[in-house]
Parts: C-alpha cells; structure tokens; sequence
C-alpha cells in the first residue's frame, strides 16, 4: 500500500478559484446596472444567480463571458484576466443564453463544427470530440437535422452541447432549464450536477427549489447589488433557525390586548394581522432565533383568558427568504 | 486571423444558402451573361461595318476595350442592386437570431468578427465572377486577340469597387435590426454615391473635379480602360477600411449601449 502524500495530511486540498470578480460596476449611460460586485468561484463549484427580473443577473453574466466589459473593476477566469487577454480567457468559458437562438438555416452538426473550429479544437479530434457532446446533451438523433426546425428542448441541449465544445473549464448557464417541459427539466438538472463535478458551473436562474436541487452556493442579486450570499446549506440553517408563528384568537375586540402580549415577547421579529373574520383574528410572525415560542405564547393568552384557538409553527421557504431579502435589502445579511 | 476564415466559411455557407445569394447569383449571371454577349455581337457588328470601308469610325477600338470596358462599367453599376441585397444579411441576420451575443462569447476578436464578415461576403462576389471568366475563355478560344492585361486590371478593379461597396453595407447591416432596413439604406447611400457621378457630369470646374474625385463610378472607369494609377486604388483602399473601422465602432457599441 502506498503511504500516504504528507502533504494531504496536513491540509485538504483546496480547489483552485477558476473565477474571481473583484468589486465590478457597469453604467449604461447614467443607469447603473451593477454595483461593486465581488466574489470566488472554486473549480468543482456550482454558483447560482438569484434575482428579480432586473436585478442585473444578465448584466453580470454577460460581463463574465466577455461580452462588454464592466466600467470598473477586474475579472479572472483562472490566471488569466479576461479583459486583458480575452481570446485567451475566452477558451476557457462556455456560454449557453438565455433564449437560446442557434443559427437556424445550419445543421447540427454543422453548427458544431463550426463552433469547434472556432474554439480550436484539433482537426483529428473534432469528430469525436462533437459525438461525444452530441451523445452526453442526449441530442444525437437530430445531428443531421436543421436546428430551425427542432423543438425548444432540443435547442436548449444543442445549447448545451455549444457550451461544452473545447470542454471549457468554466460553464455559464442562462437560465439553463426555462421552457423545458418536466421531464426535461429533471435531465438537465442531473447533466448540470455531473458537470458540476468536474467544471466550475455559473448559472442563473428564478426558479428557486432548483437553487437548492443543484447550486452549491447562491448569490442573491437585487437592484445591482449581491444582497445575500452562501452556500446551500448555510441558506438552509438559516431557514431552519427562522420559522413563523400562526396564532388564531377568538374575541376580537381585545385585538390590541393580544398584539400587546405578542410585543412583550423577546424574539418575535415582526408580527403581521393576516386575518380578521367574524369574530376571530388571525396574526403571524417571523421567529428568527431557534427557539420554540409557542409554550410562551399559549401561556400568556391563557393567562390573561384570552381564547386561543389555534396555534402552530411552520417554516420560512426558500421562496419567503428570498422575498425577504429582496423587499427588505437594507438588511443585506449573509445567512 | 485563421478564426476569421472560420467565420468567412460559416458565413459564406450561409449565403449560398440563403434566397438572397440564390436570387443574386442567378440574376447577376443572367445579366452578365446578357451583357457580355451583347457587347461582344456588337462588337462583331462594327467591325462588319468598318470591313464595309468605314475604317476611320472604328479605328482604334480594340476588342478588349469594346467588349471589356463596357461590360465592366455596367456591371460595376449594377453592383449597387447586388451589395444590398448580400451585406444585409451580415449583422442583421445575426441580429434577428439573436445569435450575435453568441459570436462576442466565443474566442474571437471584434477585428476578426468584422474581417470574417467581409471575407464571406467579398468571397461571395469573387464566386459570382468565377463563371464570367468562362465567357472570357470563350471568347480567346472562338479567335477573338484578347489583351489580357487590361482584362485582369478590369477584374481587380471590379472586385475594388465591390469591396469598397459590400464595406459600406457591412457598416449599414451592422446598425439595422432587420435585412429589409439594411438593404434600403444600403442601397440608398450606394445610390448616392452613384449619383455623384451625374453630378460631376454636369457641373465644371472646382464641383466636376470635387465631385468626380468623390465618385466611386469615377475611379473604377479607369479601371476599365486598363489603367492602374495608385490614386484610383488607394481611393478605394481608403473607402474600404474606413467603412471596415465604423464598422468596428459600430459593434463595440455594445459595451455602453447594452
């Protein structure tokens, strides 16, 4: 048995950043679409875009993939800095659009070749190299066909496949899964995981549980800012720590009378009236700490004989998080 | 630059493809082939006259200069229906197909994407001529005593006059969104162009030479006579790459324009 490499003793390997940002901004005009945006991505890691319609989700990939630059501030894919060597630099990226428009009047396999050209690929291997795109994006029964005449779901993989010509070590994914059907959803999710692997996957997305199903890390971007940032499992505990609070009281004359004993409860960060029907009232608040407050809560209703009759927690979704980000993005905190 | 022919192939493909390359090359052969077999009974008919005794009326009109002057002047004329319709496709079929931010992502240079256009489109032009040195053919081997020299001076003035045209639609396709406004525009400012020609025609002194020096018509008929002068050329030269550099301007727009 060979004995171990010290060197992985002493510390883990760290994978090499494929790509840094480093504080960009970019103005059209007098609009800024993005303000001083940072951070790292690691090779192996899948970083997911989050934002409104407008959020500069676009802006920022575009800049990523060397289509303009920004009007401050540097990018790296690997060594290399994309707006000092972007040939170079390029080699390295693979893009996939958002609506992703192909060369209709090309066939697939022409359009491929083209692309392989384009990105170097040595004669004496294009074919193969193409084949095996053509059979990992499942698009290999269409390759002679024209990509005019193709169904979205099928353009969406040849987008795909173009992206993963040159096998480029950083993939930018637009909105990679919009109008697919289901069950071509489910496939490209799972061909994004495996290449997540072995790639560094950028993709941006406003389908929320396919954050958490695929990105190892989330960037929520609101207004041309990163308002929240970390990776999937800190997104989680963060969920888990803050939760809601249901309560349903009958009587509602003493409607302030409750609302005063919810306020006099520590950890409650905010409460809202949901409900007022005939005669009872229904109120729901946001618990940030990891604490149950329900024992509290029925305690001192029952203690000042106010009929309680319906109590339960439920927990914050991802979607409710991220509402909250967006719409309070003062708070900008990292979970 | 090897990423350039890869786009001029990509592009040149697509353009034979395309209706409009069909429409323009069955079009410009028809009228070429018209052209030049008028030119030449014409000229067959001339000199049947002159054998007839009127010798002095024809004397020192060469079959080249005949047949070839006017057989290029009109078909330099008529390049300005043929560019419109082939540079429109340029930009503005990229465009439509939102292909374009594809092509900026991919590792070429703005230079080369520009340079790749025009390669597609003037290899396009020098496809359309390659069956008119047929008739050229033809004609020597039917007898008739041919001056290859300003012949050759003929063709590379043409595809000078093209170049500088198909330039010119470049930039033009690269400002439109659609084919139909980049045709018309296109043809519009060609059409300009070409009229300058009358303009220098009617009007003398200082206008006739400013406006003759502007023409485009004005410097290839040089061209078809036979003559190269470097002033003809580097007028075209010029013309050429300053469309090619707005053309540039043009789609580095993008970066403030989004």
């Amino acid at each position: 048995m060979a004995s171990p490499d010290p060197k992985f003793e002493v510390a883990p390997p760290v994978a090499p950043v494929m790509v840094r940002v480093e504080d960009i901004s970019k103005n059209f005009g007098n609009v800024r679409a993005i303000e001083h945006v940072s951070f790292e991505i690691r090779q192996g890691e899948v970083l997911g875009f989050l934002g409104p319609n407008g959020a500069g989700k676009t802006t920022a990939m575009r800049i990523l993939t060397g289509f303009f630059p920004p009007t401050q501030g540097r990018v790296w894919i690997g060594e290399i800095e994309l707006f000092k060597k972007p040939k170079e630099a390029k080699r390295h990226i693979g893009y996939m659009p958002e609506s992703v428009s192909l060369y209709g009047d090309m066939k697939v396999l022409e359009f491929l070749g083209f692309v392989a050209r384009i990105k170097n690929v040595p004669r004496g291997k294009r074919a193969a190299h193409i084949e095996e795109k053509l059979q990992r994006c499942g698009v290999g029964e269409v390759k002679n066909r024209l990509i005019g005449q193709l169904s979205k779901g099928y353009r969406q993989r040849i987008g795909l496949a173009q992206a993963l010509i040159g096998d480029p070590g950083v993939l930018i994914l637009d909105e990679p899964t919009n109008g697919l059907d289901p069950k071509q959803i489910v496939e490209v999710r799972s061909l994004i995981r495996e290449l997540g692997k072995e790639r560094t996957l950028i993709l941006s997305t406003h389908i929320l549980p396919e954050v958490s199903m695929v990105c190892d890390r989330v960037l929520i971007m609101n207004r041309g800012s990163v308002v929240a940032s970390g990776t999937t499992e800190e997104l989680e505990a963060g969920l888990k720590k803050a939760h809601e609070i249901f309560v349903v009281m009958g009587d509602r004359c003493r409607k302030e009378e409750a609302l005063d004993i919810l306020r006099s409860i520590s950890g409650i960060d905010r409460i809202t009236v949901t409900e007022e029907k005939n005669d009872q009232v229904s109120f729901s608040m946001v618990i940030s700490r990891n604490e149950d407050l329900r024992p509290v809560i029925s305690r001192l209703f029952v203690e000042r004989k106010l009929p309680l009759l319906e109590i339960r927690s439920g927990r914050l979704s991802l979607e409710e998080i991220f509402m909250k980000i967006v719409l309070d993005e003062k708070s900008g905190r990292d979970f | 630059m090897k990423n350039a022919l890869v786009l001029a192939r990509k592009d040149f493909e697509s353009y034979v493809h395309s209706w409009a390359g069909v429409l323009v090359s069955v079009f410009f052969l028809l009228i070429a082939g018209i052209f030049f077999s008028f030119f030449v009974l014409g000229y067959a008919k001339i000199s049947l006259e002159a054998a007839k005794g009127a010798y002095e009326t024809v004397q020192g009109l060469g079959l080249t200069r005949f047949v070839f002057s006017s057989f290029f002047l009109n078909m330099g004329s008529l390049l300005i229906f043929w560019v419109p319709l082939l540079s429109m496709r340029a930009f503005a079929e990229e465009r439509k197909q939102e292909t374009l931010e594809l092509l900026f992502t991919y590792p070429l240079s703005d230079f080369e994407i520009v340079w790749g256009k025009f390669l597609a489109l003037l290899g396009f032009l020098k496809m359309l001529l390659l069956p008119t040195l047929v008739y050229v053919l033809i004609l020597s081997k039917l007898g008739g005593d041919l001056d290859w020299g300003p012949v050759a001076i003929g063709y590379a003035g043409f595809l000078l006059l093209g170049s500088a045209y198909l330039s010119l639609g470049l930039f033009i396709s690269s400002l439109a969104d659609s084919q139909i406004v980049s045709a018309i525009v296109t043809f519009g400012c060609l059409l300009i162009f070409w009229i300058l020609d009358w303009v220098a025609g009617v009007t003398d002194g200082f206008w006739a030479h400013f406006f003759s020096a502007l023409s485009p018509l004005d410097h290839f008929r040089e061209f078809t006579f036979g003559v190269l002068d470097l002033s003809h050329i580097a007028y075209f030269v010029f013309f050429h790459f300053y469309f090619l550099f707005l053309t540039l301007r043009s789609i580095e727009t993008r970066h403030w324009k989004g």
